[in-house]
């Protein structure tokens, strides 16, 4: 049978009760969320249904003002209404999904489905965010059907923003269920599933705690400050910059040993974790746990910081020896020092692990043991080793999971490793390597395949279908490659360019990469160019350095060459004769905008940040996105508009380089338009759905007509604009400088200082936008600017 | 002038005499008979929000003919409606139709604006007509709903060549707030113990009933859908809304500033945005006597000045001088002050530039707690002015206020017993 679900009940509004009702209305669902009445209510007050409703509003209300924000748009909100459980359980009779996210207390929840059953209809769906308690135990007394229809569905928080959701079956489970969630998780809430069982902590916090309980052994060890460990074991392993103490802090101490406890205890046949049962935590952890030091929310906890009394920033960190704060320091470890620079992984993975030196010894016994141990896991928390490596993945934001860090660390090595520090690897591991079979992944014919312990051989990972996964066309040689980029064909007559220079900033190499794609598919050899990649980011935009060099050089020659080209590149995408298509997620920036926005259409992932920045470098979006902007405005005018309140709205953006965190908000910049630009849920799927797009488009597609009917205000326009950038300068919102590049913006969208509004052509606005390009190129400060951004990475007001 | 000329005889000396004789002859003292207001609407969420502001002045403007019965409509000569944005729901002559509706098609009706002063102006109008001897009754006052009308209208479209010159002939009203601060070093914490204040004194009034008197309870009745039903409903406003009750000096320094990044502005220190009308009957000498009426206040001079649209807050100290002058009063006859409270730091710099004596300004609170109908607020003041005069039988009163685009105005009446 079918399932939709349109209405889902989130029962419970805490923390991950209100981020997974925030989710689900990201994704157009209507939410009701229910919470407890306060208790103890005075007698006056008991009847009011403010009062009675205050804990779930309030839970709602902090949770909105959270930042990074839980809501794609912050009007989402009018999608979830709420309510309490003891007047409003009714309100779950015609949801399709009930979500149970109360406190981990077996007892309140089996009375919460003791009571979801009452009034559920039949054959909704019932689940669990429990992090802890068993699937098994929860169904307990509940009737067959209900069984059936009962999993567990595991959220990361904030579950806006991580990828991953465990799937957890107990033994009544009907395959209905869980195939339908591990498919609507992926592609309705965009999350990438993961099977789970129902062991202690699933998959990902099992491996997570394993992990930090040995990265702290291993600090006590080697003696190693917190500031050496997070050098250690960030970025230079591929992992997120907060590293190990940081994530403690953002996590929150008491939070992660609170897992850490329950899964100590919970676990059965683990040698890794019976070494730790019935000892104490380390002495800096109890203390800091004992002084409620508990990281971010309490302001200290690993890391403090301070603000000396003129308002600068004092970054302190808990010394683990003295077990005060001090002064955190840039470690200068001989190990990081000589393998950071080393570009590919594998080769500085394997540098670090032969690193003679402390902190080299360090992270070999880490892989040693997190190797070895997970190994050991599967099939006890997983059938297929994947599924670890995604919950890893997705759950935690290591780029890798651990068995794709053996395949770079080699497998033969691994095992040797482990033996080293008297560890013993899985059998089925070692029966592998001696079977020929040296990896746990390989690519052919341009599907990822892993190995598949059941059947002793390599199989695909299933769902993937819908993925394009560039990496998988690696085997096959690229149609054009340069050192920015290369163009894949992705079959069916598709091509897609795939940016991969430093952050994917755009160059010459990439100009190159998509006008000769769409040279290629005019020729008829293909029918449509996707502009796509599998970064975190699509794109930083330009290549600042490039520019800020020439610039700095005072080579205008060059620079009006380079604005020309790019241009000109904008605009042979939308003016070909094939269609173009892009696929966006993470950072849209500056020029990486201005591409998207001449696309003939987009598929932007819901994690897309889209913004033209330009303004923070001192320059203005020269690619053609400042007229890109004249245009939309023109084209929402109508007969009788006023006109100025539209032309501010699509000034705003531009002038204070706004950023839209989330692709639906983009719309509201209008740097993206619901006529041709869809938000795709999952950023894995962005460049399927652009190519299919680009297929649909290409049966009868008609290259656009340039455009020469583009209303202008002129001095009208620019008056108003002046007046309003003089408001923000008057409000010390803006310095004189930044005062002088918003009135260029205007003075491109308004047409310059015409007498009267008329109509002109793309190229006019084009060549004028040029012209204040490269003006502003031609002022110190702007190349002062540039200059900070590239040192520094954030902007200089001037 | 034009006697003067036909009687020219030659002799300056004799000249002068006949002018000042004629104009003596010709003068006719106005006086206010009657005045009333609506109480006012906190805008965009008072009672007000969906009411027209044609709609209110038309309620007022009957009650206030209610209460003069001796005045056959027909006789009244024009009517004159302050409003700062008559445009959109507010545009059209909204003069001209509140007085065909109020009044009849007879009487005529026209639009004054001079932003925040066009209800004390439209009032000084009519007085000038009637000194003039240009007619006998008319009707002043103004109206204005700010929920429905954006503050910069629904099209900012000012002067290119203007914003070339000067880019302040442009200023927004915060930044001005701002900009006076700065100059006349007003501290966050004094514009926020004024705006406490102004709170504190408009709570007392109200409970003190001191408003019951002036203001016109309007029933304003609304159609809407709930749960997909047409659904009618009815509500009375008739007490102002703006005051909170709450407020604190702890709450009001915990605002953000809203103009100026670091600046000292907040809503909280602001006057708020409302929805009100206000309006009186001014009528001749001749006129009071032949209807046998007693009237309530004299206008004895209204002045305006003009000034660094930068520093608009600071108008009424140009104002005030010349008004005061033109009198032939001394600043310290005056016993009570209306001085809008556009931004509390203007206000304390108006007080303390000007000279006036803070005991006798706005002792029912201001702008602040009370709410500025922008065009309304003018005629709405005089009226608070008669009325707590009348209690303290007081002699000589003035209402003051800044006005955008670099003014100030002042008027001063002599209240009559």
């Amino acid at each position: 049978m079918k399932h939709y679900i349109n209405k889902v009940a989130v029962l419970g509004s805490g923390v991950m009760g209100s981020g997974i009702a925030c989710q689900l209305a990201n994704i157009g669902m209507e939410v009701v969320m229910l919470d407890i009445v306060p208790f103890n209510l005075p007698d006056e007050q008991k009847n009011i249904p403010a009062v009675r409703n205050s804990i779930v509003n309030g839970a709602l209300k902090t949770a909105l003002k959270t930042k990074p924000a839980p809501l794609y748009d912050k009007n989402f909100a009018s999608r979830i209404s709420t309510g309490n459980f003891d007047d409003d359980f009714e309100l779950i009779s015609d949801a399709d999904w009930i979500i149970e996210v109360v406190i981990e207390r077996l007892d309140i929840k089996k009375t919460i489905f003791e009571k979801v059953e009452k009034f559920r209809k039949k054959g909704s769906f019932v689940t669990s965010n429990t992090s802890s308690i068993p699937i098994n135990m929860l169904v307990e007394g509940r009737s067959a059907e209900f069984q059936e229809n009962f999993c567990g569905t595991h959220f990361f928080n904030p579950p806006r923003y991580m990828e991953l959701l465990e799937v957890i079956p107990h033994t009544g489970s009907s395959d209905d269920i869980l195939d339908f969630f591990m498919e609507f998780g992926d592609k309705h809430l965009g999350k990438r599933t993961v099977l789970c069982k129902d062991t202690p902590a699933f998959i990902a916090n099992r491996i997570g705690v394993m992990s930090v309980t040995k990265l702290y052994e291993l600090t006590d060890k080697f003696e190693f400050g917190i500031e050496e460990v997070d050098a250690l074991t960030g970025p230079l392993i591929a992992r997120p910059k907060t590293a190990t103490f940081k994530l403690q802090d953002l996590v929150g101490l008491d939070t992660g040993d609170k897992v850490s406890q329950f899964v100590l205890s919970a676990v059965k046949d683990d040698v890794f974790f019976e070494k730790y049962r019935g000892k104490d935590n380390p002495k800096w952890l109890q203390h800091l746990l004992d002084n409620k030091w508990l990281g971010r929310k309490s302001k200290a906890g690993f890391y403090k910081l301070e603000r000396t009394p003129d308002g600068k920033k004092n970054f302190k960190a808990f010394n683990l020896k003295t077990l005060q704060y001090e002064d955190a320091i840039k470690p200068k470890l001989p190990s990081v020092g000589d393998t950071r620079k080393i570009e590919l992984l594998d080769k500085r993975l394997q540098a670090l692990i032969n690193h003679d030196s402390k902190g080299g010894k360090f992270i070999k016994e880490y892989f040693a043991e997190l190797l070895a141990y997970t190994s050991n896991r599967v099939p006890e928390i997983a059938d297929h080793l994947y599924s670890i490596d995604d919950a890893m993945r997705t759950g935690y934001a290591w780029d890798y999971g651990p068995f794709e860090y053996w395949d770079f660390i080699g497998i033969q090595k691994g095992i040797e490793i482990a033996i080293e520090y008297d560890l013993k690897v899985a059998d089925w591991v070692t029966e592998m390597a001696s079977s020929g079979a040296d990896v746990f992944y390989k690519i052919e014919d341009g599907i990822k395949k892993y190995y598949d312990l059941e059947s002793k051989s390599y199989k695909e990972i299933p769902g993937l279908d819908t993925y394009i996964i560039l990496d998988n066309y690696r085997h096959k040689k690229p149609v054009i490659q340069n050192s920015e980029c290369a163009v894949h064909d992705i079959d069916d007559g598709v091509l897609c360019v795939e940016f991969r220079s430093k952050s994917n900033a755009i160059g010459e190499g990439i100009g190159q990469g998509i006008a000769g794609a769409i040279d290629l598919a005019e020729k008829g050899d293909y029918r449509g160019v996707v502009i796509g990649n599998n970064a975190k980011n699509f794109t930083v935009g330009a290549n600042l350095m490039n520019i800020g060099m020439i610039a700095m050089q005072k080579d205008f020659d060059t620079l009006e060459k380079m604005v020309d080209g790019f241009q000109q590149l904008t605009m042979r995408c939308r003016y070909s004769n094939v269609p173009v298509v892009a696929a966006t997620q993470g950072y849209v920036f500056g020029g990486g905008c201005e591409i998207t926005m001449h696309c003939d259409a987009s598929k932007l992932a819901a994690e897309s940040y889209i913004g033209l920045v330009e303004v923070g470098v001192g320059l203005l979006p020269g690619g053609g996105g400042t007229k890109e902007m004249a245009v939309r405005a023109s084209d929402s005018f109508f007969p009788g508009d006023v006109q100025m309140p539209t032309l501010i709205e699509h000034f705003k953006p531009v002038a204070t380089a706004s950023v839209a965190t989330s692709a639906h908000e983009a719309y509201g910049y209008n740097l993206m338009q619901r006529d041709k630009d869809q938000v795709v849920a999952n950023a894995k799927r962005n460049i399927y759905e652009a190519k299919r797009e680009v297929l649909n488009l290409a049966d009868n597609y008609q290259k656009p007509i340039s455009r020469n009917d583009i209303t202008v205000l002129g001095r009208a326009g620019l008056a108003t604009l002046y007046t309003a950038i003089n408001e923000f300068k008057l409000g010390n919102y803006m310095s004189d400088y930044d005062v002088e590049i918003s009135r260029k913006v205007a003075w491109v969208m308004c047409g310059g200082d015409l007498t009267s509004p008329q109509k002109v052509s793309e190229q006019y606005l084009l060549d004028i936008e040029r012209e204040a390009f490269l003006s502003l190129l031609g002022n110190q400060k702007t190349l002062d600017r540039i200059q900070y951004m590239l040192m520094n990475n954030k902007p200089l007001r001037n | 002038m034009l006697p003067v000329l036909i009687l020219n005889t030659g002799k300056a000396e004799t000249n002068v005499f006949i002018f000042l004789k004629i104009l003596k002859e010709n003068k006719m003292d106005a006086y206010i008979v009657a005045g009333f207001r609506s109480a006012v609407g906190k805008a965009k969420k008072g009672g007000f929000k969906n009411y027209r502001s044609d709609d209110l002045a038309v309620d007022v403007v009957k009650h206030l003919m209610s209460t003069v019965p001796e005045v056959d409509p027909k006789l009244i000569d024009d009517m004159i409606v302050g409003c700062a944005n008559p445009e959109g729901e507010q545009g059209l002559q909204i003069g001209r139709l509140i007085s065909a509706r109020a009044l009849g098609f007879e009487v005529p009706g026209m639009t004054v604006n001079r932003y925040c002063a066009s209800g004390l102006e439209t009032i000084s109008i009519a007085s000038a007509k009637i000194n003039a001897g240009m007619g006998h009754i008319y009707i002043a006052g103004g109206t204005e709903n700010m929920s429905t009308i954006p503050m910069t209208g629904y099209k900012l479209a000012p002067s290119y060549n203007a914003a070339m010159d000067y880019i302040n002939y442009h200023v927004g009203m915060g930044s001005t707030a701002e900009a006076v601060a700065t100059k006349y070093n007003i501290t966050r914490e004094a514009a926020d113990e004024f705006s406490y204040n102004s709170h504190l004194k408009a709570a007392a009034a109200i409970d003190g009933g001191k408003f019951t008197d002036q203001i016109v309870p309007v029933t304003v009745k609304e159609v809407f859908v709930k749960d997909n039903k047409r659904v009618e409903s009815e509500h009375t406003v008739a007490v102002d809304e703006g005051v909170r009750r709450d407020t604190s000096i702890e709450g009001l320094a915990r605002l953000r500033p809203v103009f100026k990044n670091k600046g000292t502005v907040t809503a909280g220190n602001s006057s708020q945005t409302s929805d009100g009308a206000a309006f009186v009957m001014v009528m001749s000498e001749e006129m009071v006597n032949k209807l046998n009426l007693k009237p309530i206040a004299r206008l004895i001079s209204c002045a305006v000045g003009g000034l660094d649209p930068l520093y608009m807050g600071m108008g009424p100290c140009v104002a005030i001088p010349k008004a005061v002058k033109q009198a032939g009063i001394k600043l310290n006859d005056i016993e009570q002050i209306e001085l809008n409270e556009a931004f509390a730091v203007q206000a304390l710099g108006v007080i303390e530039n000007a000279g006036l004596n803070p005991d006798i300004v706005n002792v029912n609170g201001g702008a602040i707690a009370l709410g500025h109908p922008l065009g309304c607020t003018g005629a709405k003041l005089s009226v608070q002015l008669f009325n707590e005069m009348r209690l303290r039988n007081q002699k000589y009163g003035m209402v003051t206020a800044c006005v955008g685009g670099g003014q100030g105005i002042a008027g001063i009446y002599e209240l009559l017993n």
